[in-house]
């Protein structure tokens, strides 16, 4: 009795909120933006693009969520009661899942509403280690949980995952409790259900939809896929089956204009309030500009650098635009751009003092200045050290010149460590009289095109040759994992605001899959294993603190910039922030359609 | 004719299976490794070896050729690795598109640039002509990306008579609100190089004595033109328009990247950037096959343009 109240309040809710938005004469709330680039699809366990990641997160619930306005991050309930505690040590992980959140309406359901059970959350843990899946995350789960790999190795061979199999590292407690063993202690363990990678779906629609589940996602979010064109337009709905929720405001910062904002926006609303949502994935910038700036998008997350000039010189609104009424945050997402020198190469590899010298040289040679000011156009800041902002661990006093721009001091520590032209050719040449002659990798595409033109100026000027090598982008990664290099350009998002996620890629053992500058330092690695098993704490900060310094010290990276992104609204667009790792969170977007329809008769 | 279009059909074979050992090497042992960029974020060997075997890479390479003729023949392509989607839906929802841009752009290119062709040879030498061949010229001089940023900024942005971009379900919304653009923009682009081809046909064909020889016996300059000068220009056009027509299904890569338009030629660029070989694979084999077609239809057209030839 008492679930069939709930199924006839719940259909009351669902029917009240589409009979809202579609009264007679009532205007649909429809929000219009641009992807920069093309989506996969959105089986959340096969995709690892930006694109289609940020779409099932409409669309799915990870367990766990970051809250909309705390900075730097925080960790707050998805679909879960609360964040779980670590037990045995950061060994043990249980999560407790909220009852009466359902999935949106399919076929597959027969009519029934289909409530969001553990078994969800640890099939969708299972699917990312089923070799069938190719699941681009399936590292998320490996080596992580108790048995799972062996379950993996076992569907490696056989062909078949049995995911009916018990796994010791994943047990189902009850119908909504389930509890997750780790094979050590990981207090980072958490932030992977963050991700959609790891957000619970319905094995009886991945079963049902077999090799369509890209096409047929079926989750418990805010919203549901109503269209799709492939690479072209994608049409979010609201989901008829979503709980709703207001705003939590625990986090939000009185002193900040834009929470004021926001708390003012959206105060005693129920969200989501959009009906409807309109994404076109974009490969060139202009249209994405030009379709935000004639009002035919509400939006232009990450304006193209090309533009930046045209809307925000100098880093401030232009002041037509903001007469009206455009809005623009800038936000420094966690991520670092950088080169990172390939550390098992003769020449520029090696621990020995002419070769660190000799890296330290390229690294002061290279004009970081024109990198930022000119192919950047000040869309970023200068990177100090391998951990950039917005994530556990970084340091902002963490400051020195070993990585300016200073090609006299290059030309000084080359001349010292006997890095000079001895054929008189005008090059520099080897202590030992060999030609010095620094091959740079880098993918095709006019951004590392114009990168590769100032290294080879850079180095010039310093009187090293140094060769361009573009090569299409998995020629490049084929021959990073390979060493098969000198230098070569990378970059590195978070996946999880924590300093282990950036310190990963210059850990020894995890050379090359991770680490493919093949940095081994034992003291390196000595701190990254005291880190582990450490919650976070000033003690562990130190640690990360101490290996940032060994990093710059060694220089197996040239650390380039921490990226800014500028992002843009219109007035009608409310309770818009962007959040650093989030492409986008719709749920918290509303729109004054009054405004708008009054900008488009002017 | 039948014995001519039979021995043409049988020397499609020995093409066809060039082209396919052609694009067999190049993707299997010149192109990169799609398992890598497949793999994800931290490729390691273990995943890398699993989507090379779940995707028949590490067959020997006589069963990866035999496996490729099988889906050449029985036009089943398999899956995009990178969307999973059927290959064949792939093709099939993106020809669409394309045909709806290139199409109309053919037929109004051809159209106008033979015209114009007609009368500017019709006033050869005059300033008309100059000013004409002046314009082509520089038309032609400048790159196609910056008249789709021009366009699109102008008419698109600045003036707002079209859409900025977008794309619909319905084919007459997409002809009459989003094509018209890009359509303009194909158009504007391709004609300055036809005119002035077209002109050199037609120009080749009044220096002959048949038209002389016309004139004395007092036909019209119109019937001269139309009937006579045309008619004989007509072989050299119908090559250069049938050499045009494979590439009106890959479309403008261009012109559907910065229109937003989901079609083929969009499609080639993604798969390729995703090393998505079924993909890439499909359109370049059908693509060699439509050319062959064409080429066939155009020596057939050739007999009725011009009754003199004959199909031996």
């Amino acid at each position: 009795m008492a679930f069939l109240c709930r199924l006839v309040g719940a259909a009351l809710l669902a029917g009240t909120w589409l009979l809202s938005a579609q009264a007679a004469g009532e205007e649909a709330k429809v929000l219009r933006f641009a992807f920069r680039s093309v989506e996969t699809g959105f089986d959340p366990q096969r995709v690892d693009d930006l694109y289609s990641s940020a779409v099932n997160n409409e669309l799915f619930e990870p367990l766990l969520d970051f809250d909309y306005f705390a900075r730097p991050v925080k960790l707050v309930p998805g679909v879960v009661e609360e964040v779980p505690a670590p037990e045995d040590g950061g060994q043990t992980y249980t999560f407790r899942i909220r009852r009466g959140i359902y999935f949106t309406d399919d076929p597959v359901f027969r009519g029934k509403r289909r409530e969001l059970t553990a078994a969800d959350a640890a099939y969708a843990v299972k699917r990312l280690r089923d070799p069938r899946n190719r699941a681009p995350y399936g590292w998320l789960m490996q080596d992580a949980l108790l048995g799972l790999d062996a379950l993996h190795d076992e569907a490696l061979e056989s062909g078949r995952f049995d995911y009916d199999k018990p796994v010791p590292g994943i047990e189902v407690i009850d119908r909504y409790t389930v509890r997750f063993r780790l094979t050590r202690p990981d207090f980072n363990f958490l932030y992977r259900f963050t991700m959609p990678q790891t957000a619970p779906v319905a094995r009886e629609v991945i079963e049902a939809y077999g090799e369509d589940t890209m096409a047929h996602p079926v989750g418990t979010g805010p919203f549901r896929l109503a269209e799709w064109t492939r690479r072209q337009k994608i049409v979010l709905e609201r989901n008829p089956n979503y709980r709703g929720r207001t705003l939590d405001t625990t986090y939000a910062d009185p002193a900040d204009p834009d929470h004021r904002r926001i708390l003012a926006e959206l105060r005693g609303k129920r969200l989501p309030q959009l009906d409807r949502v309109e994404i076109y994935p974009m490969d060139a910038s202009q249209p994405r500009f030009l379709a935000f700036m004639n009002a035919e998008h509400d939006l232009l997350q990450e304006v193209p650098f090309t533009f930046i000039n045209q809307v925000a010189p100098g880093n401030e609104l232009l002041p037509s635009l903001a007469a009206k009424g455009v809005h623009m945050q800038r936000v420094v997402p966690p991520e670092i751009y950088y080169y990172q020198f390939n550390m098992e190469h003769p020449v520029v590899g090696g621990y020995k003092p002419e070769h660190v010298a000799l890296r330290r040289a390229i690294v002061l040679a290279h004009n970081i200045d024109q990198e930022l000011t000119i192919l950047y156009k000040g869309q970023g800041e200068q990177a100090y050290g391998p951990i950039p902002p917005g994530v556990v661990g970084y340091d902002p006093q963490f400051f020195h010149h070993e990585q300016d721009y200073d090609p006299a001091r290059a030309v000084a520590l080359l001349d010292m460590y006997g890095w000079v032209d001895r054929d008189g050719d005008g090059w520099r040449d080897q202590p030992d009289g060999q030609p010095l002659v620094i091959d740079y990798l880098h993918s095709t595409g006019s951004g590392a095109r114009d990168q590769a033109g100032l290294w080879e100026k850079s180095m010039r000027e310093v009187g090293i040759r140094l060769v361009a090598r573009g090569v299409q982008f998995s020629d490049q990664l084929r021959d990073r994992k390979a060493g098969k290099y000198m230098i070569a350009g990378a970059a590195w998002a978070a996946d999880w605001p924590d300093a282990q996620n950036f310190l990963a890629l210059l850990y020894g053992p995890n050379i090359p899959e991770l680490n493919d500058s093949r940095f081994q330092l034992e003291a390196f690695d000595r701190l990254y294993r005291q880190s582990l098993v450490l919650p976070d704490s000033p003690e562990r900060d130190g640690l990360y603190r101490e290996m940032s310094r060994l990093t710059v010290a060694y220089a197996p990276w040239r650390m380039s910039q921490y990226p800014v992104w500028t992002h843009l609204s219109y007035p009608w667009v409310l309770g818009y922030l962007k959040h650093p790792l989030y492409h986008t969170r719709l749920e918290y977007l509303d729109l004054d359609l009054a405004a708008r329809n009054a900008a488009a008769a002017r | 004719m039948g014995a001519y279009l039979t021995r043409r059909l049988w020397q499609i074979i020995p093409t066809l299976a060039g082209v396919i050992g052609l694009v067999f090497v190049l993707f299997n042992w010149v192109g990169g490794d799609p398992a890598l960029v497949l793999a994800g974020k931290v490729p390691d060997p273990a995943q890398i070896e699993n989507i090379r075997r779940q995707l028949g890479l590490d067959q020997p390479w006589w069963v990866q050729l035999w496996i490729f003729v099988q889906q050449v023949f029985t036009f089943d392509f398999g899956r995009s690795w990178s969307t999973n989607q059927l290959v064949s839906e792939v093709l099939l929802t993106r020809v669409g598109p394309t045909l709806t841009i290139m199409v109309p752009m053919l037929l109004l290119e051809t159209a106008l640039a033979v015209s114009l062709a007609l009368a500017v040879a019709y006033l050869r030498g005059s300033l008309t002509d100059r000013a004409v061949m002046i314009i082509t010229t520089v038309a032609m001089s400048i790159s196609f990306l910056v008249y789709i940023i021009v366009f699109q900024w102008l008419f698109g942005y600045r003036l707002a008579w079209f859409p900025v971009q977008g794309w619909s379900q319905d084919f007459w919304t997409n002809l009459t609100k989003f094509a018209p653009l890009p359509i303009l923009l194909g158009v504007f682009l391709s004609l300055a190089p036809s005119l002035r081809l077209y002109r050199s046909f037609i120009l080749d064909e009044i220096g002959h004595d048949y038209v002389r020889t016309a004139r004395a016996k007092g036909l019209t300059e119109n019937r001269i033109m139309f009937r006579h000068v045309l008619r004989n220009a007509l072989i050299p056009i119908l090559t250069y328009v049938g050499i045009g027509l494979p590439s009106l299904f890959v479309g403008s890569f261009l012109l559907e990247m910065f229109f937003s338009i989901p079609g083929l030629g969009r499609e080639v660029i993604d798969s390729v950037n995703r090393s998505d070989f079924p993909v890439i694979k499909a359109i370049t084999v059908y693509l060699a096959m439509l050319t062959m077609l064409v080429n066939l239809l155009v020596d057939v057209l050739y007999r009725f343009a011009d009754p003199r030839v004959s199909f031996k």
